[in-house]
């Protein structure tokens, strides 16, 4: 397999929250996360065309799912991670690693 | 839960596709808000305007938003129409987009005209257009008698409304009215209630049919009838529980056992500014002694009719002139000044406020005009500053309908975007205008915005759009290829023809400006003219209400005994209210000052020759209570007050104002005079003037006193009539221990009409000062977009201009000329404008004056018009001076170094 292209950090957080999700990762899921964990406040605009270009990049895929009352019985659509996107996370990831080998006691929190 | 703002789902369903994609798109925006709400729910709906917006945007500007927007890589040449509009929807966007500056001024400029015109439209809709609730109410007149000589309006006479009945044709049915209130008792609580006396022909003339039961018949309609009364659907349901057994269910009316025989369809009401419960049949109420059958007594009587099919309203007037001709020929000492009118019923039911309306409606055209032309002028200077992007889309063969149709799509965006805002601004400004309203606009509880609204916005922001587009569109068109690529890169001469169609709209604004600013003096003058008026009395600390004593008058005997059980009732009830610890004094008249008069009547005076009966002097009578002139604070100029020893069987006394002494008795002593209230065969007391009091007030600010003649309430017993408390502190305070005197005097006594005297002022002047707070409002607004369009004109010269600027630094000439240069050409706009705007502005102060909503203030107010030109050549100056000192420090070798 060849090497991908390296993800945009935002790409990353989507990626993971995905990740996390599994089975509740739809718009509403995927924007919480990104909200609640990595702190980031995205305009839903915004998260739709990521999860666009990352489709159109063959690393996530979605699946109609039927939506209940809270929605207007709209459906929902759940986003899984291909192995290609699994792979470039992973990589991304890597790289994360190591540049941060050594940096421990910058790096870390200095706890709140 | 809340469902998300309508607006919104509606903007998104046009721009989202309608596949499962785009759906869950909207599910998602959907389940969120609902977990939003839970927090707060102003949040939430903040939160999915920003996420319908912020998609709408990246659609608009070709971003995918989870879906799959077509791919548009349509050519220039080979597009279809609608690839060819989408591809300049896109573009257009992108490009306002970039220009945000000229965007967002265009956009809220266009939101606050088009909100304001709007907020306006609504008003006028919901109440002079939208239809009365009976048939054809178009082809329905109200008619009147009036004065012959100064045409105001007055009571039809009941025999002449006979005689009327006989010998109009011009009408289907013909039907007489008469507001009343009446006394409502019997059921638990006794209540005053509105209602109407009506002919038996009413209903059918206004073609509306009981819900239940019947109508009156013409058996009803007659002195000595059984007495019957129909329901309004809305006292039906809230005092007989909607029940159909009501009828036949016998209700105490003013007295009298009545029994109902129908109730009226849901949502009728005659006049939309009344809450009529209960009408009854006016025929019967036409007793020898009610006054009605007297042909000189004009009493509240006024009626309706329905054109016959074919019949113009002019016929129908020209129709009434005869018969009242006719009438003054055959009683000439009743009928000699009376003539008749006929009014379009919807015309006479949005009376007083049609006037209100009219120039809020030229101050809103005003407002759009002045708007569109900031537009227009914020438009020219952009499509100069961009000739050159222009110039080479056509040098690369862009055809000059297509560059036409691309900036007009891109105005079109722009105002689309601002008939969108617009439509927020004027649902608030609805909000706030049926909240500052006066009490007595009709309908005003109907007004909201609306589908017709909407279209209206969206009509007027299509036409805008136009309008804007023509003049930058028509003059980039006539760019050509290289010659346009050419004159472009030379910005200073490019510039001129737009910097001179800049200088013409700026122009217009200013005068726009002076005249919204002097329609806005005028108002706030007449409106200090109008609270520094000298009532007569002092309204502060006094509490108001009214009631009213029912009693049988039907023989003379039982008259009398009923006068007698009234005088014993003020004589009870005045020192148990002044008892009451916080009160100062109290006093009761029928008629209170500002509220209006309420019984007008001729009198004869002795010794003074006895013209014939239409020519007899006439004032407003009120029976007062000894107190009632220290309570109001009316002062004694003459003789003495009344007092308790002014009895039934003392001599008969009167008061009267000075407007009385200057107007009946100029050049003699008041005091000791003598005079009859009546006609001059009507049997009645003659009356010795005792005193004079100072004029009041008495039927609103604006209208002069009439002459009024106080009678003492023991001579002249008022079964209704008005309390007057004066208090120490808050009146309101006041009013739980005042009911508690009355409810223990007669505990079934309805009170109503409970107001503090400082209310009824204010109410009184509500009509101007909303109008002021509107045109004050708008002439705001006009001073800032003026400012603005001056200050960018100004400031777009100054740049256009940079190289002959630093020429003329070059060759010597000093900062301060460089200044003045500007501000001087500034400054001959804004005076053109200045005059233009008080001419325009003399015409506009002629049209308030004559809707008559000036008072003590001329339609040439010096005044008004000097601050306004004064605010507006300051501002100007200020506008033109702050660009220009940027020109004097323009450094004239980088200016000259030139592109």
């Amino acid at each position: 397999m060849a090497t991908p292209r390296p993800l945009g950090e935002f790409e990353q957080l989507v990626i993971l929250a995905i990740l996390r999700l599994q089975a509740d990762a739809h718009g509403v899921g995927i924007g919480r996360a990104l909200e609640e964990d990595a702190g980031r406040s995205v305009s839903r605009g915004a998260l739709y065309t990521t999860l666009d270009r990352l489709e159109s990049k063959g690393l996530v895929r979605w699946r109609l799912a039927t939506g209940g009352e809270e929605r207007a019985r709209l459906p929902r659509r759940v986003y899984t991670v291909t192995a290609k996107g699994l792979a470039a996370v992973r990589s991304s990831h890597r790289a994360l690693a190591r540049m941060s080998r050594g940096l421990a006691s910058i790096l870390k929190d200095s706890g709140a | 839960m809340r469902p998300p703002p309508r607006l919104a789902r509606w903007i998104l369903d046009a721009v989202l596709p309608h596949t499962a994609r785009g759906d869950t798109v909207r599910g998602d925006l959907i389940e969120e808000f609902g977990a939003r709400s839970q927090a707060s729910s102003a949040r939430a709906r903040r939160w999915y305007w920003r996420q319908t917006l912020a998609i709408a945007a990246r659609l608009a500007t070709g971003r995918t938003v989870g879906s799959e927007l077509t791919d548009h890589t349509a050519h220039w040449g080979s597009a279809g129409l609608m690839d060819r509009v989408l591809v300049d929807l896109r573009s257009a966007t992108k490009a306002l987009i970039k220009a945000r500056g000229f965007t967002i001024a265009s956009v809220v400029t266009l939101a606050l005209g088009l909100g304001a015109a709007t907020a306006v439209f609504s008003v006028v809709e919901a109440v002079l257009v939208r239809p009365l609730p009976f048939t054809e109410p178009g082809r329905v007149m109200w008619l009147s008698e009036t004065f012959s000589d100064t045409g105001s309006t007055m009571g039809i006479a009941w025999p002449d409304f006979l005689d009327w009945r006989l010998r109009l044709h011009a009408y289907s049915d013909l039907a007489g009215i008469r507001p009343t209130t009446f006394n409502l008792t019997g059921g638990e609580i006794a209540e005053r209630v509105e209602g109407r006396e009506v002919t038996w022909t009413f209903l059918h003339t206004l073609d509306v049919h009981p819900q239940l039961g019947r109508d009156f018949a013409e058996s009803d309609d007659r002195v000595g009838a059984a007495p019957v009364a129909l329901l309004s659907d809305g006292f039906w349901r809230t005092h007989l529980a909607a029940n159909p057994a009501a009828i036949g269910q016998r209700l105490t009316i003013d007295g009298v056992t009545r029994t109902v025989i129908g109730v009226l369809p849901r949502g009728f009401r005659y006049n939309p500014l009344t809450n009529d419960a209960v009408y009854l049949p006016l025929g019967a109420a036409a007793t020898e002694d009610s006054g009605l059958p007297d042909r000189g007594n004009h009493n509240n009587v006024s009626a309706v009719g329905r054109l016959r099919p074919g019949m113009t309203a002019a016929a129908a007037r020209r129709e009434l002139a005869d018969v009242e001709t006719g009438l003054r020929r055959e009683h000439p000492d009743t009928n000699a000044n009376v003539a008749g009118q006929v009014i379009p019923v919807t015309e006479r039911l949005a009376n007083g406020v049609g006037s209100v309306i009219a120039t809020l409606f030229g101050a809103v055209a005003v407002l759009l005009l002045l708007a569109a032309v900031n537009v227009a002028s914020l438009a020219v200077a952009r499509s100069v500053s961009r000739r050159q992007e222009l110039a080479l889309r056509a040098a690369l063969g862009c055809g000059r309908r297509r560059l036409v149709g691309y900036l007009v799509t891109e105005n079109l965006l722009v105002a689309l975007a601002g008939g969108l805002a617009g439509l927020a601004v004027g649902d608030g400004l609805v909000r706030a205008l049926v909240a500052a309203a006066p009490p007595n606009i009709p309908r005003l509880d109907e007004v909201g915005l609306d589908a017709g609204v909407w279209l209206f916005a969206l009509g007027a922001s299509v036409a805008i759009a136009f309008l804007i587009a023509v003049l930058p569109g028509l003059q980039a068109s006539t760019a050509r290829g290289q010659q346009a690529l050419v004159r472009a890169s030379r910005d200073d001469l490019g510039a001129s023809s737009g910097q001179r169609a800049r200088r013409g709209l700026m122009v217009v604004e200013v005068a726009l400006a002076v005249v919204l600013l002097t329609g806005a003096g005028l108002m706030a003058r007449t409106l200090r003219a109008l609270s520094t008026v000298d009532p007569g009395f002092n309204p502060t600390h006094l509490l108001t209400l009214r009631f009213s004593l029912d009693g049988d008058r039907s023989t003379p005997a039982r008259i009398e005994a009923f006068d007698r059980r009234v005088i014993a009732f003020y004589d009870q009830l005045l020192p148990a209210i002044e008892a009451l610890p916080g009160v100062v004094s109290a006093g009761a008249a029928p008629s209170l000052p500002i509220d209006g008069a309420n019984w007008n009547s001729v009198f004869v005076v002795t010794g003074q020759p006895v013209p014939p009966r239409a020519l007899l002097p006439s004032a407003s009578f009120v029976p007062a209570t000894p107190d009632l002139f220290s309570t109001l604070g009316i002062r004694q100029r003459a003789g003495r007050g009344f007092s308790a020893s002014d009895r039934h069987d003392t001599a008969s006394v009167a008061i009267v104002n000075e407007q009385f002494v200057r107007q009946f008795l100029p050049g003699l002593s008041p005091i000791g005079q003598r005079f009859k209230q009546g006609w001059p065969e009507t049997p009645g007391p003659w009356r010795e003037i005792v005193g004079v009091v100072n004029d009041v007030k008495l039927n609103g600010v604006e209208q002069d006193t009439p002459p009024e003649v106080y009678l003492p309430m023991a001579q002249e017993p008022a079964s209704a009539s008005a309390l007057v408390i004066r208090t120490a502190g808050d009146p309101a305070a006041m009013l739980p221990a005042v009911r508690e005197v009355l409810a223990r005097l007669d505990p079934m006594l309805p009170l109503f009409d409970v107001n503090t005297m400082d209310d009824l002022v204010n109410i009184d002047l509500a009509r101007q000062r909303l109008t002021m707070l509107i045109l004050m409002g708008f002439a705001t607004l006009a001073l800032v977009l003026a400012s603005v369009g001056l200050y960018g004109v100004v400031s777009h010269g100054v740049s256009a201009r940079t190289r002959e600027i630093g020429v003329r630094l070059a060759l010597g000439a000093s900062g301060r000329q460089v200044v003045s240069l500007f501000v001087g050409q500034g400054l001959v706009t804004s005076a053109l404008g200045l005059a233009t705007g008080v001419a325009a502005g003399f015409a506009m102060a002629r049209f308030v004056e004559a809707q008559g909503l000036l008072f003590h203030v001329t339609a040439r107010d010096p005044i008004a018009f000097s601050t306004a030109v004064a605010t507006l050549l300051l501002v100007s100056i200020a506008a033109c001076y702050l660009p220009a000192r940027r020109a004097s420090r323009v450094d004239p070798t980088v200016a000259l170094r030139g592109d």
